[in-house]
């Protein structure tokens, strides 16, 4: 008797968190990052999303007239999280579009969107997911971590660097790139040499040991592929061993106020990749931001922040064009809603995204290919050089 | 000379790694709990610190704030959770100091966010240089710290009364309580300067690795040592702690490397990964089979 | 008895796995997510509730599983995929144990950690057997031919696998080595003393639970198509224990609540706290939820929701029986005997 009651329960619960929750006819967005996690400190990108869209609601009604349901919900950084979330977005909240997070949730979800023909715009700078022809429904946005690579590696040779040592954290976001510029010998091609490569754990706080690797090898550049806590671990680290951050180069994910505000003068001459404007440039989108600011709260004033305002516009114009064409109502459909999004996504044309990025069109995927170096001058991130086209 | 670098690396991290160590085995002596949970409470101390300093406190002040409240919350916890699992199985108890840490750590995560923290400078920045060996002060002040309070702990448990006390209600708790020590309020006290010793520690692994909830995973590195040193053993725990110190340091500066660049010559593997990680536990694997008891404890006895 | 009793059991689980097609994506993912989880707690109920042996190994014994099917899968077996989960499961199992046949609680549960963490470890390293960290991606479970590609599709073989190791493994408690078990648990000297070979008893119970998480495992991989060594860590095996605990030891319907519970408890809290839209701490609230649960269970219920649900159904009965007229009284007695603690354990 008591083992089916117990059956009945727990399955009686479980159905009752089944249902369908949100109604088809809305705009229902849907948005995850690592809310909590290892990578915390850059998911300002999804915070600028969600405020950009909220923005659009409270100063035009929505797009193109239609409010928009946005849902920030925490992938905290695991894999099985993430996958949960893509279900219930997909399942549950009628999303027209998902926004995910991780590089390892984009591949292993790159056969599912087709299947489920949902646009899927994902934070990774993955190439193995930026292909319009295999993957029509998945998007990035801006040069991918490969190309982030040999662009810094480009600049630092412009210098006079001729030593080239590669760290990166033990996850896909860490190895992935490095192992196709490792494989593809382009750092051989520019005339480079690539003396070592260190993995690291991706949680780890101690480096020390690892950076003395470093010190012993005396390499010209160190090129970083991790996210903002793992090169706040390496520069503080490299202090600790007498290395300077002059050293160091990082992508797209090192540039943070933390690194010039917890390091003070062991961040001063650290170099990362820019592919956005920060936050608080003089940009016509600060304008709109700080209107914002005004009247709402703003957890995150970086440059990832920015990044999320750029994807949020970027929706939101694929969004209002798909609305348009379907005469002014979103299609009570939500196939035929998502297949029109993605369209409009792969055929929008110089974007204005505000001065956030150079005007862009996306039917490589990923939008803005441009990039820059930024380097950490009196405790702040000052563009140094000149915007690059990745391409 | 790099030789010599990583070995200062190692002893300056195995140290804390000591300290930390220490507490568990005090509560383990006294009581027969493992705290799983030590790392919350080493993650807590540097949180409260932080917390301190922000409330205007100077930083030496804002650490001793630190770990007296640490103590006082160690207390709490045994006074509160422990003392009601006295008759509970080894699993129960092991658990609930898992529950604790994680806990603490969602508390933390509620009060401070997930992101790491500027922690206050407590030693001076710069750096010595020693033999060419190149030291910065926070390194010398942690592993200073953290040796001489072993050293006097140790001292104090040996030589003073209060440390005769906890060792009488160790050794066998019947006996204790038939001479007059108050058992129970050993236990607290154990724990109390357990956790102390955890604050202290966490203060000092912020000033030399940041403020982050990743402190509170220290918990799992004091595993392999209190095991390789022995449950039973204090002084085991200031020995493994250095050897598990450099040990870590060794693999990842010299073992590491020298590894990869033979797969990479030999083979296509081209990476090894954290070895440091799991280099501690397959020590811990061998010293389980070959002497479970460490290399300072003893054999306990079964009891029918 | 026992016969109406697995009749009524098979009864409910054959009306669940129909419900499960009913369900959208979303509850269906639930639904297999728990039946899963619910596979690898009763499998470690078996070692830990029945047999006595702690361990915080089932993490890597899980991934174990899930690799071992889906490079079965991937390359082309149906069915068996699973079996071969299971069996690694197993042997794996087997492999931790038998170095810490000798240790006792504490010391073997630091073993259990060190192998977790070992086999971590290597699934990082081994790329040719787990594509490393990368992650495997695992194609569809085929079963007779067909791809089983639904997300309810998976919540009936969860639900089913479930059922047959439920039934499987109480069947087990029913022989001598079952009986065995307990005597271990209980106290190995004495088993000694009453003839009981230690050694082959727990071996059995490594075996019996190791190949169930196996199948559990097996099924994650197929469910989620992509084997990842993150997936597997320290936290998973802290999940099972988790469950364990809150559901109930030594009692069968302990495991399916407590994964209940753990599973959907934190998506439960997500839902009520959207509303609030405060998103790290609705985080940091899931995870206090969880520690408070343990703390709690483990210091006023350590018998777990069972032993909770138990107390009411009784105490309910005990109501209805004192609001009818005597005779009906007399049979509500009949019904439920009884039962001191004995019995409570021999489920």
């Amino acid at each position: 008797m008591r083992k089916p009651i117990s059956r009945l329960i727990a399955t009686l619960a479980a159905l009752s968190l089944a249902v369908p929750v949100a109604a088809l006819a809305d705009v229902n967005v849907c948005v995850w990052g690592t809310i909590t996690g290892p990578d915390a400190g850059v998911n300002g990108m999804s915070y600028g999303t969600v405020d950009y869209l909220n923005h659009l609601n409270q100063t035009q009604g929505g797009i193109a007239g239609q409010k928009v349901n946005v849902l920030l919900l925490d992938g905290r950084y695991k894999l099985d999280e993430e996958l949960k979330i893509y279900r219930r977005c997909v399942d549950q909240e009628n999303a027209v579009v998902v926004k995910g997070w991780s590089t390892g949730s984009a591949k292993a979800l790159r056969e599912q969107v087709q299947q489920d023909g949902v646009p899927f715009i994902s934070e990774t700078f993955s190439s193995e997911v930026l292909d319009p022809v295999k993957y029509p429904f998945l998007f990035i946005q801006g040069a991918t971590y490969e190309q982030q690579m040999l662009i810094g590696l480009r600049a630092a040779q412009a210098a006079g660097a001729k030593k080239v040592m590669l760290m990166h954290g033990d996850v896909e976001y860490g190895r992935a790139p490095v192992a196709v510029v490792r494989k593809s010998g382009d750092i051989e091609k520019m005339g480079l040499e690539l003396v070592d490569t260190i993995e690291f754990r991706y949680d780890a706080q101690d480096l020390t040991a690892q950076l003395l690797r470093v010190k012993a090898k005396n390499p010209d550049v160190v090129y970083i592929q991790a996210s903002t806590p793992q090169a706040l671990v390496i520069l503080r680290d490299a202090a600790k061993v007498g290395l300077s951050p002059k050293l160091f180069i990082g992508n797209m994910y090192n540039i943070h106020p933390s690194i010039p505000e917890q390091l003070g003068a062991g961040a001063e001459g650290f170099r990362a990749i820019q592919l956005y404007s920060n936050y608080g440039d003089p940009v016509p989108a600060m304008k709109e931001i700080e209107a914002y600011k005004a009247k709402n709260q703003v957890e995150k004033e970086d440059l990832y922040f920015m990044k999320g305002w750029f994807t949020g516009k970027f929706i939101a114009a694929a969004i209002g064009n798909a609305i348009k064409k379907n005469g002014g109502k979103p299609p009570a459909d939500i196939k035929a809603f998502r297949k029109s999004v993605r369209d409009e996504m792969e055929g929008l044309k110089n974007l204005d995204s505000g001065g956030i990025a150079p005007p862009s069109s996306f039917a490589n995927h990923q939008g803005p290919t441009q990039a820059r170096m930024a380097e950490v001058k009196g405790g702040k991130y000052q563009a140094a050089g000149e915007w690059v086209n990745a391409q | 000379m790099f030789v010599l670098q990583v070995a200062t690396a190692g002893i300056a991290t195995g140290s804390v790694y000591a300290l930390i160590a220490l507490g568990i085995v005090l509560i383990y002596k006294c009581s027969g709990v493992v705290n799983f949970g030590q790392g919350g409470y080493v993650m807590l101390g540097a949180y409260a610190a932080y917390a301190l300093t922000r409330a205007g406190l100077s930083p030496p002040l804002a650490t001793v704030g630190a770990v007296l409240f640490l103590a006082a919350v160690g207390a709490a916890t045994e006074l509160l959770v422990l003392r009601r699992m006295l008759k509970a199985p080894v699993v129960a108890v092991m658990m609930v100091t898992l529950g604790i840490l994680i806990l603490f750590r969602a508390v933390c995560l509620a009060i401070w966010g997930p992101d790491q923290l500027a922690f206050p400078q407590i030693f001076p920045q710069g750096a010595v240089q020693l033999a060419g060996i190149f030291i910065t002060y926070n390194y010398v002040a942690a592993a200073v710290l953290s040796l001489v309070l072993s050293l006097a702990f140790l001292a104090f448990y040996r030589f003073t009364s209060m440390g005769l006390s906890q060792r009488a209600a160790a050794d066998n708790s019947r006996a204790a309580l038939a001479v007059g020590i108050h058992v129970s309020n050993q236990v607290s006290v154990a724990w109390a300067v357990s956790s102390a010793l955890a604050g202290l520690g966490g203060v000092l692994l912020a000033t030399l690795n940041g403020l982050s909830l990743t402190l509170s995973s220290i918990g799992l590195v004091a595993f392999p040592v209190i095991v390789l040193g022995g449950l039973t053993s204090l002084m085991g725990s200031l020995v493994a702690g250095l050897i598990l110190g450099m040990l870590e340091a060794f693999t990842d500066g010299l073992l590491t490397p020298a590894l990869e660049s033979f797969l990479r010559a030999h083979t296509s593997v081209y990476s090894v990964g954290a070895l440091q990680q799991v280099v501690p536990y397959l020590l811990v694997g061998g010293m389980l089979l070959v002497r479970p008891q460490g290399i300072f404890g003893q054999r306990g006895t079964e009891r029918v | 008895m026992r016969a109406r009793r697995l009749a009524a059991f098979v009864a409910v689980a054959v009306l669940a796995i129909a419900g499960s097609f009913a369900l959208g994506r979303f509850g269906a993912y639930l639904v297999h997510a728990v039946a899963i989880a619910a596979t690898g707690a009763l499998a470690l109920n078996l070692l830990t509730g029945f047999c006595g042996q702690i361990s915080f190994a089932q993490g890597a014994l899980i991934g174990i599983g899930a690799y071992t099917a889906g490079n079965l899968g991937n390359a082309g077996w149906g069915f068996g995929a699973l079996l071969g989960g299971g069996i690694a499961g197993a042997v794996a199992s087997v492999v931790i144990g038998l170095p810490a046949l000798r240790l006792r609680g504490l010391y073997y549960a630091i073993a259990t950690l060190a192998a977790q963490f070992v086999l971590e470890y290597l699934f990082k390293i081994a790329e040719p057997l787990t594509r490393g960290i990368s992650g495997m991606n695992i194609s569809p479970l085929k079963l007779f031919g067909f791809p089983l590609v639904s997300d309810q599709a998976y919540a009936a073989l969860s639900i089913a696998v479930l059922t047959l190791a439920w039934v499987g493994l109480a069947a087990v408690m029913r022989t001598n080595v079952g009986r065995a078990f307990l005597v271990v648990r209980e106290n190995e000297l004495v088993a000694k003393g009453m003839g009981i070979d230690v050694v082959r008893t727990k071996l059995w119970a490594f075996l019996l639970s190791g190949f169930v998480t196996g199948l559990s495992g097996a099924l994650v991989g197929f469910t989620t198509r992509l084997a990842t060594p993150e997936a597997f860590a320290l936290s998973l095996s802290i999940d099972q224990v988790a469950m364990l605990i809150v559901g109930g030891q030594g009692v069968w319907a302990g495991s399916l609540l407590g994964a209940a519970f753990v599973a959907l408890v934190p998506e439960a809290i997500q839902r009520l706290g959207e509303a609030f839209h405060a998103a790290t701490l609705l985080s940091a609230m899931r995870e206090m939820a969880f520690g408070l649960l343990i703390i709690l269970f483990l210091l006023f219920e350590p018998r777990g929701l069972a032993a909770l649900l138990r107390r009411l159904v009784r105490g309910l009965t005990r109501l209805a029986a004192a609001r009818n007229p005597p005779a009906s009284a007399a049979l509500t007695a009949s019904r439920y005997p009884a039962t001191g603690g004995s019995s409570e354990k021999a489920h």
